[in-house]
């Protein structure tokens, strides 16, 4: 009864084309940033810690991968790459240039990702769908082995391990590396996914968006319609990877503080792949809601056994855990290959018709 | 070009090739003095890498019939090859069996496993877009990886079915100290030729053959003269599970049995790309190539650049190849229409 | 549509708008085209018309861009082109609709429709991330393009529809219109009218014929349905086998020997 359009009359295109053109999500979506900005901060540091920080790392570089990947049609395999490559990108920004902003630094080691992307996108314009997949297999391969290999992009440190260096904003809050408290450093990281979600939304409900979607939906007919393919999807290209290299960077400089190349490996790729499909393909939103998905369930299963007495090996529930995404990704496939933005959506149509189903 | 033509043009270009680049490799030792270059220590990297690519092949092997019979981009593959080989290893090791009756017994599993795949995961997805198919499989991959180990444990395990394994010289006469080669290789080798020659012969020559390469061309046009669509899927994915399956007892015997081998497994996609989807041939080639091709690179030009790119080489290859010669060595260029 | 002040309605005889000459396009060992020659007049309506096979759309994906023929020139506007991308193509001006429909599937009408403004629409991603300014100015200004359109295809209750959940006769009109959004001098249509009913082709030729003469389309027509063919075209090809057999206007065709005999066969004995 309470969600409803109706009354709500939309007298210009400028109305009609807006985020949000009706109230209550309008309304839903400004509660909710209040709630983030002001009620989740003072969460206990767990909190903080192990689920809302990975949460949004995770869900910057799921809506790198969805532009490509749920947008543009092109299937990757290499966002563990590209995200390395963006966190070795910021860590050597910010040691060669320490009076540098840390947004600036964010920046550039998004800019450099992209470069990047492009580079192993060059492909893509002969090839399509799984022979691209296996082309950013390449990527991410490559790309690992030498930010292992070479000691000049760890500072020749001899662990190899990258630690993050503290860097603040408006002069004296901080926000990276260890000594940065978990609510500042939440709060800038809640400021960068917003940031880079509306910018996703607003590249999406546009001229580019549509040429990517045209690509996807039936490559040959955009190309005869007048749309360039290979600037179009180096384009994708290079914005995903934009996102996948800033995902990069906060997980270094923000969620972890320390971090060699391992932790971007392959199993990464595929964490963010699953995400973008449980989340939705081509959503937005999906990319929050399956980030918050995969960072929670392997939580979940941890503590679920032991809450009900039971206890199970780590290896055994890291198996399990396997198992689940499998059979998840499969199951979300085949039902609603629009992932939980969908039925989400599909909710809100039901509350929309509520009580009266016609 | 005829068929036979082709045959020869390869089994004459390869040799000269192989030739070539050991040439080419030959005359490092002018720039660098350090470089140690004999023809017989090149020879016997070459056949090393020849022989793992003959693994390769194996798996590459299993991709293409799912993806000619299909059209499903199969990323289990590598999956398969690791819950076989667990299975094998497990009837064996855990419950004693013989090795004969244990590959049996995994055979049967890969063949309840196929027909799971096509009725929880083909059947609904049918229509759907290859890429949701290949995003599908990936599911399967990680259900897979995580269902072996769940049963089997995540232990290394090694693999002995009595393969011989000591080195053997062949043409001492030739070069000095002869061209060292394990036995095992060669049985791997002969073992994965014999499957090749058996697929090829099934393919060609037999009624489900002749339905495979129907259903290859066109689903529905299969169905409408009567094949079961259903049966054939579950059969070619039986078939490619029991390919997988020798597969993973040869490179299980050869890398013991653990988890690392569903990575090794996914060298077989670069394979793909140098052959081509659809070319039986061209996974043999493309593996061969691959296997040869990345113990060179890494054997002679890894120590100038740290090593390790074993890893990487096949991928970066595919990738080049793809640049130049998009549908692969044996792939038919496609005529696309509106 | 603002294409309509720059070129005057109606056809202007004399003008050669498309002229390609000695076409041959071969796949592989199989001839698709074989020395085809015809012009097209600016502001006319040419039909291209033949049996199942005889090479039409190939002759429109060569003429488009998408295939790239062995030998021959095409004279496009005065200019003679050998090689072109079909992105290229459609800059200069070279709408299409296809043979099966050819929709993005995962945009609603509205969006399709816009898609086909791609090619007259500015592509920043720095000032479409922050969407204001130029960014909306540029989508409000092309939506209301679009919307004259999707006015004159009658087609508004529909715009917001996902093109998937349309009837064949919608989307085909859909397409249409995206071709229209481009605002083309030459609209290449592949067979606009199968598989509709007698009320849906009324309505499509009724669309042909006004966008034809309220803005002075040139078009290249194939069709099938002969009753249609002789109504509206100007001018009519027939192909057979990769040939021409025929060219002119549509009662001589009509009576042409070797057009009668590609129809109905020919007796041998």
């Amino acid at each position: 009864m309470i969600y409803r359009e109706a009354g709500q009359f939309k007298t210009s295109y400028a109305r009609d084309g807006g985020l949000y053109p009706i109230r209550q999500d309008r309304y839903g979506l400004i509660v909710l940033l209040l709630v983030a900005v002001f009620a989740v901060p003072m969460m206990s540091e767990y909190w903080l810690v192990t689920i809302f920080l990975p949460f949004l790392v995770m869900a910057v570089a799921a809506l790198g991968l969805n532009i490509l990947t749920g947008y543009a049609g092109q299937l990757s395999l290499g966002t563990g790459g590209f995200m390395a490559c963006g966190a070795y990108a910021a860590y050597k920004l910010a040691t060669a240039f320490p009076d540098l902003n840390i947004v600036l630094v964010f920046l550039g080691a998004g800019l450099v990702s992209a470069l990047v992307g492009i580079l192993f996108g060059i492909p893509s314009l002969r090839i399509k769908g799984f022979y691209l997949a296996v082309a950013t297999l390449a990527a991410q391969f490559f790309i690992l082995w030498l930010l292992n290999k070479v000691p000049w992009f760890v500072n020749y440190s001899p662990s190899g391990v990258i630690s993050a260096p503290p860097r603040a904003i408006f002069g004296d809050i901080y926000v990276t590396g260890a000594t940065a408290t978990p609510e500042a450093k939440y709060l800038f990281a809640l400021a960068v996914a917003a940031l880079l979600a509306l910018a996703a939304k607003n590249l999406t409900r546009c001229a580019i968006g549509r040429s990517w979607m045209a690509i996807r939906d039936m490559d040959i007919a955009a190309e005869i319609i007048g749309i360039k393919p290979m600037a179009t999807k180096l384009g994708a290209f290079a914005i995903s990877s934009f996102y996948c290299g800033i995902a990069g960077a906060m997980w270094a400089f923000i969620y972890t503080s320390s971090v060699e190349a391992n932790a971007f490996e392959i199993s990464r790729s595929f964490q963010v792949l699953f995400m973008v499909i449980i989340g939705g393909l081509g959503s937005i939103l999906g990319s929050f809601l399956g980030a918050a998905f995969i960072v929670l369930l392997p939580i979940l299963l941890k503590n679920a056994p032991e809450m009900v007495g039971l206890s199970i090996p780590v290896d055994v529930i890291a198996h399990i855990e396997f198992m689940i995404f499998g059979a998840l990704i499969i199951f979300f496939l085949i039902v609603e290959p629009h992932g939980l933005a969908r039925l989400w959506q599909i909710g809100k149509e039901k509350l929309r018709l509520w009580p009266f189903p016609y | 070009m005829s068929n036979q033509l082709r045959i020869a043009l390869w089994a004459l270009g390869a040799p000269v090739s192989v030739g070539l680049i050991g040439l080419l490799i030959s005359a490092m030792p002018l720039i660098d003095s350090n470089f140690f270059f004999t023809w017989g220590y090149y020879l016997e990297v070459v056949t090393t890498g020849l022989l793992t690519g003959v693994l390769y092949s194996l798996v590459a092997l299993g991709f293409v019939l799912i993806f000619k019979a299909s059209g499903v981009f199969n990323f289990s593959q590598g999956a398969m090859v690791l819950f076989a080989a667990l299975f094998f290893v497990g009837f064996m090791d855990k419950w004693g069996l013989h090795p004969a009756l244990a590959f049996l017994l995994t055979a049967g599993v890969m063949i309840l496993l196929a027909m799971l795949i096509e009725r929880v995961v083909l059947r609904p997805l049918v229509n759907q877009p290859a890429i949701i198919l290949f995003m599908a499989t990936i599911g399967i991959t990680y259900f897979l990886d995580g269902l072996g180990q769940t049963i089997w444990g995540s232990d290394v395990f090694t693999l002995d079915i009595g393969l011989p394994k000591d080195p053997m010289f062949l043409m001492e006469g030739t070069f000095e100290g002869g061209v060292m080669v394990n036995q095992f290789d060669i049985v791997a080798a002969v073992a994965a030729g014999a499957m090749v020659i058996v697929l090829a012969f099934l393919f060609q020559y037999t009624r489900i053959g002749r339905a495979l390469r129907a259903v290859a061309d066109d689903h529905q046009a299969a169905l409408s003269v009567g094949i079961p669509l259903k049966t054939i899927w579950a059969i070619v994915w039986s078939v490619a599970g029991i390919v997988g399956l020798v597969a993973g007892v040869m490179w299980g015997s050869k890398l013991g049995v653990q988890f690392s081998l569903a990575l090794v497994a996914l060298k077989a996609l670069p394979v793909l790309i140098l052959g081509g989807f659809t070319s039986v041939p061209g996974a043999i080639v493309g593996g061969l190539i691959i296997g040869a091709g990345e113990k060179i690179a890494e054997i002679f030009f890894g120590g100038y650049i740290g090593g390790g790119i074993e890893d990487w080489f096949a991928y970066m290859l595919a990738m080049v190849f793809l640049l130049f010669r998009p549908q692969g060595l044996f792939g038919e260029k496609i005529i696309e229409r509106v | 549509m603002s294409q309509a002040e720059a070129s005057p309605a109606g056809p202007a005889p004399g003008e050669v708008l498309l002229k390609v000459d000695n076409i041959s396009l071969s796949f592989g060992g199989v001839r698709a085209l074989t020395n085809i020659s015809f012009d097209v007049m600016k502001g006319e309506i040419r039909a291209i018309i033949g049996p199942n096979g005889a090479g039409k759309s190939s002759m429109l994906n060569v003429i488009n861009g998408f295939y790239h023929p062995q030998e021959g020139t095409i004279t496009y506007k005065g200019e003679t082109r050998r090689k072109m991308k079909p992105h290229q193509a459609a800059r200069t001006g070279i709408a299409r609709t296809f043979q099966n429909i050819a929709l993005f599937k995962g945009m609603s009408a509205l969006e399709n429709i816009m898609t086909g403004r791609n090619t007259v629409m500015a592509h920043n991603p720095f000032t479409a991330a922050v969407y204001l300014g130029p960014a909306k100015r540029s989508e409000i200004h092309h939506r209301e393009v679009c919307e004259r359109i999707i006015d004159f295809l009658e087609i508004e209750a529909i715009r917001k529809t996902p093109v998937g959940r349309l009837p064949y006769g919608l989307q085909k009109r859909v397409e249409l219109g995206r071709a229209l959004a481009a605002e083309p001098e030459m609209l290449l249509l592949d067979e606009p009218m199968a598989g509709m009913n007698l009320e849906e082709k009324e309505d499509m030729c009724r669309f042909i014929l006004d966008v034809n003469e309220e803005f002075g389309t040139t078009m290249v027509l194939i069709e099938h349905d002969m009753g249609v063919v002789m109504d509206i075209s100007d001018r009519v090809v027939v192909l057979d086998y990769g040939r021409k057999l025929a060219d002119g206007p549509p009662d001589q065709v009509r009576n042409d020997p070797d057009v009668i005999d590609a129809y109905l066969g020919v007796a041998h004995d």
